[in-house]
């Protein structure tokens, strides 16, 4: 790999400009269909159907103060908002995302694909807590310790889902995976899917599960001492967290990039946006769950079905592909 | 009623009368009083509505006026009378003397109205179990703002001192705070407002060990604007627009209450056009105000789609407010004599009454099905926060708070009002009395609301079409520049449950002398205490939500 493809990688695609043209994105998109289901307009004014709204309010944030409160520890409090968006950014070179990149292998091919995803998936509540612990707030530090005890009780079931279609293929390579998919495997992989989707939501604090922010309840949970340019940064990873993984779900389930027709990003893009309007739909219509009873959810019912459908995956490999 | 008379004239009394529903007496003794309450709560009457001092300077005493309230919660029929009782006790006006025993103890819905007495008037309740001062900032201290001779515009001079003691006050409690509670552990306190998001204009200060509520203790007075004083300021029309503020959601029916204790004083009777007016008017803000209610239930759990429905329907309803007087929210449409404009067109106000109606029938399945019927809504507030009728009664919850558990309470049939009398209705209750019984009793109540408004377009149509209503001259009887002297109280259901007013005047009176506006919100506020430990934090706003509390008329 050469600096030039390097710094192509980093900077452009799929690194810095692909992950904030995909915030201001998804940010946009999430307002409008949320707008429409509510009976109204959405962002209107700023660009065409209102499109340059986000962009203009990322850049609203960034002109704001950013505010160390004087109880915060000033390291942490400002440190962590750095650390949060390069860790989130960091599963993007695990995930193969088009044919015209390394001959449509991820940029870092590994046999440890899904393992790395799922790890580096999972650091990221615990800088949050830390954010949570740093702000020094009543409000900022519960919520610092519920996206703990979600983190903690979602990460089994999601890892189990996760390594459904590694056991079906028996690799743990992200590329080798997608390309084993067929509309079979499909099938066979969907109460996986269904339980990655459910625990995906848990996971990036998406409706029924934002309990770490509750805003009725806790104000804004660890975000609640943040302003400017530290809001700002908290929020781009929280949307790379977003997409990285949609990403990983329609690569682990629905056959990453490729197409009915042809393989391009564009349709890992729409699969990854079925996905967003499904989170919009759910965040619109249900209310949020208490902490005890996500908790419940979790262990009683999640966590058993993600073994079951582990053993429903052995079975039909053994006995539905005949491996 | 007989037996209450009976059981009063017992004791030393200056007059036992009958006064509509009330028994009213005035004891000799203030000594008495507690018996006299302890007696009347064997008796059946056991809910305190509200305490009202009046101030009489020139006789150098303050009346206390006691409303107590026999609810039968229970009662089969609709003709099942209940027995109210208005006891008056004097005591002296000197500060030092001012004072008189408490009845908490033996019914503790008296418990916040005896506080606000306190606060306001310096009236001294002995043996109350934790008299302090309630509702007024801490520059108020000891001043007792609503007595006669307090002076405001002296008080305003010394603004900014008054601002020091508030921060002051906060600082010192705070201090408190980490003093009692401790760095170590998992125990601290949490100020649930007044800036929180959920909270409104409130401050509940909740004791936490984790996520588990141990003790609430409410803060109100953010929103005080003193109204029960500012109507003392202003003449009986100008009134009006100090009682609708008591809170925007709900505005024609508080205003309703205040003309109906004017027109009792003077004397006058309203013609029927008007009573039909004052019905429709009424239930349209009723509808309004539930359907805040109803989706700000649901934005308690984090779902804003809902709320965001009843807002549009909402809309259509401040349609037929703003064609009938010109504004949306504040809209001082009824006036002491009637209703204050005449319907020119009533036909295409009508058709304007008709199109809302129209657009929430059109949106009920919706809301039928995708939030009514909500599991997780269901997984929440299902047996959470439940209510039973013991508590109706002793704690007095009003309207749909009570109505949820079952209590067959309702201002409009068991004192029938405007022109309730001649429409059909029935009571509305739903059966457990938990958090999503009092969802659904809102919902109810917009369904029966919208039946009473059409049966009431229905009575002005026949009427108009019999000749006997003319909707361009019938809205307004001539009213007497000057009231007599003398008191009156009026009842009304309000949105959010029973609103009672106690208007005093004095011999040729052109402003109110004293008026009390007793508000449900404050006894669902003091219910919070009893309700919220034992849950975890993430209830409050739910149950906080489920009480339908409004600051406006909590603080007023």
């Amino acid at each position: 790999m050469s600096i030039g493809e390097m710094l192509f990688y980093i900077l452009v695609f799929p690194g810095l400009t692909f992950l904030l043209l995909w915030t201001f994105f998804v940010f946009y998109f999430s307002r409008k269909v949320l707008a429409y289901i509510h009976k109204r307009v959405g962002p209107h004014y700023n660009g065409p159907a209102g499109s340059l709204q986000t962009v203009y309010d990322v850049f609203k944030l960034l002109t704001k103060e950013s505010i160390t409160p004087k109880s915060a520890d000033p390291y942490l409090f400002n440190i962590i908002p750095i650390i949060t968006p390069l860790v989130a950014a960091l599963p993007v070179i695990l995930i193969p995302w088009t044919p015209l990149i390394n001959e449509g292998r991820a940029i870092l091919d590994t046999e440890y694909g899904v393992l790395g995803l799922v790890v580096l998936i999972g650091v990221e509540p615990f800088l949050l807590f830390l954010t949570g612990f740093g702000s020094n707030n009543k409000y900022s530090f519960l919520g610092g310790m519920r996206i703990l005890a979600q983190m903690l009780s979602m990460e089994a079931p999601f890892f189990l889902a996760a390594l459904s279609p590694a056991l079906l293929f028996g690799t743990m390579n992200l590329y080798e995976i997608m390309m084993s998919n067929t509309w079979l495997t499909t099938l066979i992989l969907l109460p996986g899917a269904i339980i990655f989707i459910i625990t995906m939501l848990g996971i990036l604090e998406q409706p029924p599960f934002h309990i770490p922010d509750a805003e009725q309840e806790i104000v804004y949970g660890f975000y609640t001492e943040y302003a400017g340019t530290n809001y700002t940064l908290l929020k781009f990873a929280e949307f790379t967290e977003i997409l990285v993984v949609s990403a990983a779900a329609v690569t682990l389930f629905f056959g990453g990039y490729r197409g009915l027709f042809f393989d391009s990003f564009w349709c890992l893009f729409l699969k990854i946006a079925i996905l967003a309007v499904i989170m919009v739909a759910i965040r619109a219509s249900n209310p949020r769950l208490r902490l005890d009873q996500m908790l419940k959810f979790c262990w009683s019912w999640l966590t058993p079905l993600a073994v079951l459908n582990l053993v429903w995956v052995i079975f039909a490999k053994l006995y539905i592909l005949g491996a | 009623m007989e037996r209450i008379k009976e059981l009063l004239n017992k004791f030393d009394t200056e007059y036992v009368e009958e006064y509509k529903s009330w028994v009213k007496a005035k004891l000799k003794n203030k000594e008495d009083l507690v018996k006299v309450v302890e007696e009347l709560k064997n008796a059946g009457v056991k809910s305190c509505s509200t305490v009202s001092p009046t101030d009489f300077i020139d006789e150098n005493r303050i009346e206390v006026n006691y409303f107590l309230e026999g609810l039968n919660p229970t009662k089969s029929s609709k003709e099942e009378k209940k027995v109210n009782v208005w006891l008056k006790v004097d005591v002296e006006r000197d500060l030092d003397k001012c004072e008189i025993d408490s009845i908490t103890p033996i019914m503790p819905s008296a418990n916040y109205h005896e506080l606000e007495a306190y606060s306001t008037f310096g009236v001294k309740f002995k043996g109350h179990p934790n008299l302090r001062y309630f509702l007024i900032s801490r520059d108020y201290y000891g001043k007792f703002p609503f007595r006669k001779d307090f002076d405001w515009k002296e008080h305003e001079k010394h603004l900014i001192e008054n601002v020091n003691a508030i921060t002051e006050e906060f600082f010192e409690e705070y201090e408190e705070h980490e003093k009692t509670v401790g760095h170590e552990g998992s125990r601290t306190v949490l100020h649930w407002g007044p800036t929180h998001p959920a909270s409104g204009p409130i401050r509940l200060k909740v004791f936490v060990n984790g996520e588990n509520i141990e003790k609430v203790e409410p803060d109100i007075g953010y929103v005080w604007r003193a109204l029960e004083n500012l109507a003392e300021r202003k003449d009986f029309i100008g009134t009006i627009v100090a009682v609708e503020r008591i809170c925007f959601m709900d505005n024609p029916n508080p205003m309703i209450c205040y003309s109906q204790a004017v027109e009792e004083i003077a004397g006058k009777e309203i013609t029927p056009f008007a009573k039909y007016m004052r019905v429709i008017l009424g239930e349209t803000g009723r509808i309004a105000s539930h359907l805040i209610s109803l989706g700000g239930f649901f934005g308690t759990m984090g779902l804003q789609t809902f709320l965001m429905w009843c807002l549009d329907v909402r809309e259509y309803f401040l349609d037929v407010l703003e064609d009938y007087s010109g504004a949306r929210i504040a809209t001082a449409c009824v006036e002491p004599g009637g209703v204050r404009y005449p319907l020119n067109d009533y036909k295409a106000w009508f058709g304007e009454i008709e199109k809302a109606i129209e657009k929430w029938e059109k949106t009920k399945p919706d809301i039928d099905d995708i939030f009514l019927k909500n599991p997780l809504m269901t997984v929440r507030a299902k047996d959470t926060g439940v209510f039973s009728l013991e508590d109706v009664e002793e704690y007095y919850l009003a309207g749909p708070i009570a109505r949820a558990s079952g209590a067959k309470i309702d201002v409009r049939i068991d004192e029938p009002y405007a022109g309730y009398a001649d429409l059909e209705m029935d009571y509305v209750t739903c059966e457990n009395g938990d958090a999503r019984d009092r969802l659904y009793i809102i919902y109810k109540e917009i369904n029966q609301a919208i039946d009473l408004i059409k049966q009431a377009m229905k009575k002005i149509e026949e009427g108009v079409e019999a000749g006997e209503m003319d909707p361009k001259k019938d809205h307004l009887v001539k009213m007497p520049k000057k009231l007599p002297a003398g008191e009156a109280v009026s009842r009304i259901e309000w949105a959010r449950g029973e609103i009672l007013m106690h208007l005093v005047t004095q011999d040729k009176a052109t402003t109110p002398y004293r008026l009390k506006i007793k508000a449900p919100s404050v006894n669902h506020t003091m219910m919070l205490e009893n309700l919220l430990p034992g849950h975890t934090l993430s209830d409050i706003p739910l149950l906080y939500g489920s009480m339908h509390i409004c600051q406006g008329d909590l603080d007023r």
